[in-house]
Parts: C-alpha cells; sequence; structure tokens
C-alpha cells in the first residue's frame, strides 16, 4: 500500500457516525468536573445516585412517560431473551421504573439523582450530538407545592454550582392547555391545528380557531413573560376546574421561587407544551442567558403513567450546560526531568501538583516540558515557573 | 453571544423589506442610512435604538437565525417558519404583509385531464420538500420532491417534472409559463417571530417590541 493511501485510510477511521464523537483531552476531564460538581449538590440536599442499565427491554423502556421516546430509540434484539431492547434514549423513564419497581417500599419521599449517556436515533435540531449525557434527578413521592419549589431550586443551585451565570427559569403549566380545550371539545384531532397554532404563539391563528376559548387562550398566550408581569395579565382570566387549579399552581410556585431567588430571572408560560406532553403537574425549563437552548428541563409527572404515584424532576442536558461554561483551560503542570527518583515526584504531587516525568534524558530540559504542556520544571530542588513562549 | 448584547432583528432581503419600511417606523425602528442602500455590502445596521441592531438575510435562512439564536427576532414568511416548524420559534404576530398563497401547479394540458384524488405517487419540484411532503401524505399520496431553489415554473417546461409547488402572489408569473393553480395549500404573511429562548431570558425587551410590532400591524 502507497503511504497516501495509508493517510486516507487512517484519516477514514477517524469518521465517525453522525452525531458521534471523540471528546479529547480538557474537554473530557471538564465534562467530569461538571457532572461531579452537580451530583455533589444533589447528594448533599439528601439525592442518593442511582445507575440503571444502558439497555433495557422496550416494553419497560417504553411504558408510561416512556412512550415519548418510542421514536428516538434505537433497537435491537437479545438473542438471550429473543425478545426486542431498546438503547436508552432518556434516563427519566428508568428512574420511575426504580421507583415504581425496586424500590416501592423504600420511604417517601425518595430522593434520587443519575448522570449517564443516552443514544437516540435523530438529532436535535440544535444540536447534532446523538450520544448525550443527561445528569437529573428525582424527588418521587408528595404531590406538594414544596417538593415543585424543591426541584426547581435544585437545579438552579447545581448549574450555579458548577458555574453557571445568567440563569433563567421559565415555570409551565403543561396541563392548562388540554384541560381548557377538553373543557370548549376542541381536543382530538380536529383541534391538532389549534394545538400547532398555541404552541408557535400564533395569536391570529388561535383567535380564528379557536371557538369561545379565543379571547381566554390568547390571554394565557398573552401572559407569557416576565413572571409579575404575567401574573398581572392574568388576574381577570377565568377558567374551568382543573385548568384553574393549573395556573394556581403554576402562580403559586413561580412565586414561592421568586421570593427564594431574588435574583434569578422568572417567567411564567401558561400555554408553552411542546415536549412537556406526559407532564401532569408543573413544567419548567432553565435557560442562560446569550446560550441557546435550554440548559434542562423537568417537571411533574406520575411514575407508572397510569394515575399512581408522582414524581417531580428534571434532566440536565450536558452539551448545552458545558456552552454555558467558560472553556476549560489548561492547569499548571510540574515536568520532572529524566532520572527524577519517584518519592521526589510523590511529595510534589501530595502538594496538589500534576507531575509529567521524562522518560528519557533530554538535552533540553526546558524545551521538553514546555512541549510537554508543563508550566514549571524541577530544577535541582527547585520549581522553576517557565517563560510562557 | 454574549449576555448584554443587542438584540438582533432578522429581516429578509428583497420584497418584503420594501414593504417592511412603513411598518419599521410605525414601530419606531429607524435603520442607519446603509441599510436602505441595496448595494451596501454590510450585512448588520445598527439601529436608533443601542438595545436593537438589524441584519439582513435571504428570507430561508431568517428561521435559521432565528432557531439557532443566532438572531433574536425576524420577520419571516409562515411558509419558512411551517417548512422549519421549529420547536425553537414563536411566532406571536402576523404582520399582515408579503401575502400570498403557496399551490401546487401543472401544466393546463396535464390539470384538464387528470383527476387529483387518483394521485398515488407524484415528482415534484420545490423550495419547500417537508412542506410539500406532509401536504401530500395527509391525503395518502407519496411525493417525491426535488429541491430547487428558483426558476421553479421552468422545471414542467423542461421536463425535470410535471408538477410544481411554489408561491404566487398574483399567478401571473405561473399563467405566462402555462401553469395553473391545481390546489391551494396554504396562505402565507409575514410573521413576527421570536427565538424562545429570547424570549424566556430577556423578556422585557423581547415582550416590548413584539407589543410595538403587534401595534404597528393593526394600525398599518
Amino acid at each position: 500500500m502507497s503511504p497516501i493511501d495509508n493517510d486516507t485510510d487512517l484519516a477514514r477511521r477517524g469518521l465517525l457516525p453522525a452525531g458521534l464523537r471523540d471528546v479529547l483531552p480538557l474537554d473530557a476531564a471538564h465534562e467530569a468536573t461538571v457532572i461531579e460538581a452537580l451530583i455533589t449538590t444533589f447528594s448533599a440536599e439528601g439525592y442518593d445516585r442511582v445507575k440503571p442499565p444502558l439497555v433495557e427491554f422496550e416494553s419497560s423502556l417504553f411504558a408510561g412517560p416512556g412512550a415519548a421516546m418510542r421514536e428516538s430509540t434505537f433497537r435491537l434484539m437479545d438473542p438471550m431473551s429473543q425478545r426486542m431492547m431498546g438503547v436508552r434514549a432518556d434516563v427519566t423513564v428508568q428512574i420511575a421504573r426504580i421507583a415504581a419497581t425496586r424500590l416501592k417500599d423504600a420511604p417517601r419521599p425518595l430522593r434520587l439523582c443519575y448522570a449517564g449517556e443516552v443514544l437516540r436515533v435523530m438529532a436535535g435540531q440544535l444540536n447534532p450530538e446523538r450520544q448525550l449525557e443527561q445528569v437529573g434527578a428525582e424527588l418521587v413521592g408528595p404531590n406538594s407545592i414544596e417538593a415543585d419549589v424543591e426541584a426547581i431550586l435544585l437545579a438552579v443551585e447545581a448549574l450555579r454550582s458548577a458555574g453557571a451565570e445568567h440563569l433563567s427559569v421559565d415555570i409551565t403549566a403543561p396541563r392548562l392547555v388540554p384541560e381548557l380545550l377538553a373543557v370548549h371539545e376542541l381536543d382530538g384531532s380536529a383541534g391538532a391545528a389549534l394545538r400547532a397554532a398555541i404552541d408557535r404563539k400564533e395569536l391570529a391563528e388561535v383567535r380564528a380557531l379557536g371557538g369561545d376559548a379565543a379571547a381566554t387562550l390568547n390571554l394565557l398566550m398573552d401572559a407569557a413573560g416576565a413572571r409579575e408581569r404575567g401574573i398581572e395579565k392574568l388576574s381577570g382570566v377565568i377558567l374551568p376546574g382543573d385548568a384553574r387549579t393549573a395556573l394556581d399552581r403554576l402562580i403559586e410556585v413561580s412565586g414561592r421561587i421568586a421570593e427564594a431567588e431574588p435574583g434569578l430571572n422568572v417567567t411564567i408560560d401558561p400555554v408553552e407544551n411542546r415536549g412537556f406532553e406526559y407532564y401532569t403537574g408543573i413544567g419548567f425549563s432553565l435557560f442562560s442567558r446569550g446560550v441557546r437552548g435550554e440548559l434542562g428541563r423537568g417537571g411533574r409527572y406520575v411514575v407508572d403513567g397510569t394515575g399512581g404515584e408522582g414524581s417531580v424532576g428534571f434532566t440536565l442536558y450536558m452539551e448545552t450546560v458545558l456552552r454555558a461554561l467558560p472553556d476549560p483551560c489548561l492547569g499548571e503542570r510540574l515536568y520532572l526531568p529524566y532520572g527524577t527518583p519517584r518519592h521526589i515526584g510523590s511529595s510534589h504531587r501530595e502538594q496538589g501538583w500534576v507531575t509529567v516525568a521524562g522518560l528519557i534524558g533530554e538535552t533540553d530540559i526546558d524545551g521538553e516540558a514546555r512541549r510537554l504542556g508543563c508550566s514549571h520544571v524541577l530544577d535541582g530542588p527547585d520549581l522553576r515557573a517557565l517563560d510562557n513562549n | 453571544m454574549s449576555a448584554n448584547e443587542p438584540l438582533v432583528l432578522a429581516l429578509p432581503k428583497g420584497r418584503i423589506l420594501k414593504e417592511m419600511s412603513p411598518l419599521l417606523d410605525h414601530v419606531g425602528i429607524k435603520p442607519e442610512d446603509a441599510f436602505f442602500d441595496p448595494n451596501a455590502r454590510q450585512l448588520q445596521f445598527a439601529t436608533n435604538d443601542p438595545g436593537l441592531s438589524i441584519i439582513r438575510v435571504r428570507s430561508f435562512d431568517t428561521a435559521t437565525f432565528l432557531a439557532f439564536g443566532a438572531a433574536h427576532l425576524a420577520v419571516s414568511g409562515s411558509d419558512v417558519l411551517m417548512e422549519f416548524d421549529h420547536p425553537e420559534i414563536y411566532a406571536p404576530v402576523d404582520l399582515g404583509i408579503g401575502k400570498c398563497r403557496l399551490v401546487v401547479a401543472a401544466p393546463a394540458e396535464l390539470a384538464e385531464r387528470e383527476d387529483p384524488r387518483r394521485w398515488s405517487h407524484l415528482r415534484v419540484a420545490t423550495k419547500y420538500p417537508n412542506l410539500t411532503r406532509r401536504h401530500f401524505a395527509a391525503r395518502g399520496v407519496q411525493a417525491e420532491c426535488i429541491k430547487l431553489n428558483g426558476a421553479m415554473e421552468l422545471a414542467p417546461r423542461l421536463g425535470l417534472c410535471r408538477r410544481i409547488v411554489d408561491l404566487t402572489e398574483t399567478g401571473s408569473t405561473m399563467v405566462a409559463n402555462g401553469l395553473v393553480e391545481v390546489e391551494h395549500i396554504l396562505d402565507v404573511s409575514s410573521r413576527l417571530a421570536v427565538n424562545r429562548a429570547a424570549l424566556k431570558t430577556r423578556p422585557e425587551p423581547v415582550n416590548d417590541l413584539v407589543e410595538r410590532f403587534r401595534e404597528a400591524a393593526r394600525a398599518a
């Protein structure tokens, strides 16, 4: 084989399937550090880490809230059981399964957290990645305002601990619009165009398609934005039973969040429903100003999908979280010239140094240290900083 | 993009831009002079509001800039917004300008002798493959789309395919090319569209602009 063919062959080996990538030095360590910071915050508030498997039978993966992930899931056949399995496309549904099965008798409230990778058939429109890292927490059991508030504040605190700034939380009431449309008999397939218009906040279309509910829907859509302004706009709105309950919960929870976190940008959106279809209580999304897409989202849903136990929790999307943080930089490293005894290196490592040992005799120690990305060299008994050039 | 940069409004080049001018006046946005010079090479323009700048992009790109948060607001055709149907975009204001229709058209002699209810598989030239596929799929017709970026009307005449899906305002270009409208897909108008994250993270200035545009559209 000619050298050119060999080069092409090597280059091609670096080509990965769409949406998959190698995470290289600095970035890989940075990601691990951020995940660690998030999990540490969860653990400090009594959330115990669990680790579900990568692959499960599809029957359990798609139960209840998992049904939303059906189209995004890679399937494979288990030659042992002859049953179809799916590679998880979301961890939340696995946590729900754990809570409903193995930890059914564990005392409530049950607080669980996780970090794990998921695989999706199709990349999202904003992110080309198909392998994603999810970090999240779930509070299983009590259907209380306090639980909703705890979950949202935990997410905010965890993001802050990782270094995210200019945070914004948007609180929604995913059940409100479906309940309202059901009362006005605008649900089902006939209401699909109306639902799409509401999702896109197309005021004019909603006015045309909304029938009796049009005025109320317009008012609700108009309230999307800053919390105080939104609540003012909502003061006169008249809603039927369950829709009213959903809105009251949104107002109450968002009020508590604003009170607890005066520096946080709190917005509300009574009509937001896209991607929140499986939530049965409040929903929320986390943003950082200037960063595209959501840092994470969460809400309240029913663990087994059929009216059983409730849970409120959230998932943080690492690919967006990392975009909201400063890029990692290479830390200080100490070069140990060839022949430095091991115990000398150890004593520096004990003081917190990262050391890089020379494995062959150098002619130019400083040059070799720089080549290997070191900021300092061991010069006899002393440490010496290298110039930056 | 840093956290405190001005909001960016994306406007489509061409036809709509002329119709935009009175609307912008009414909203109170005064772009710098170069904006109205069609020969200017500049792509981003300051306005009388230091918190708002304008970019001028191709009409199809308004939705892309917006979806990725490179622009916070955009004036975008409902055709373009529906073609991409992006969950990150809201379209709160119908500006009532740039009105036209998206239609299926075919050569007159073909339209005369065939019955659209019998279609099962079609080859269609269009700028809107997603909308076209969705439209035909809803009635159980398989549409194979050939993506073209312009001069759609030429396709049937030169045998590229027999049908096209395209915008038409008065229908005169179609008639001039021997085509007739066979089916209506949707009515199109320009919208003020907003990036979802921008509305959530900077609700005050974004909602303020939305309200001013709504007011201007109502007055027009």
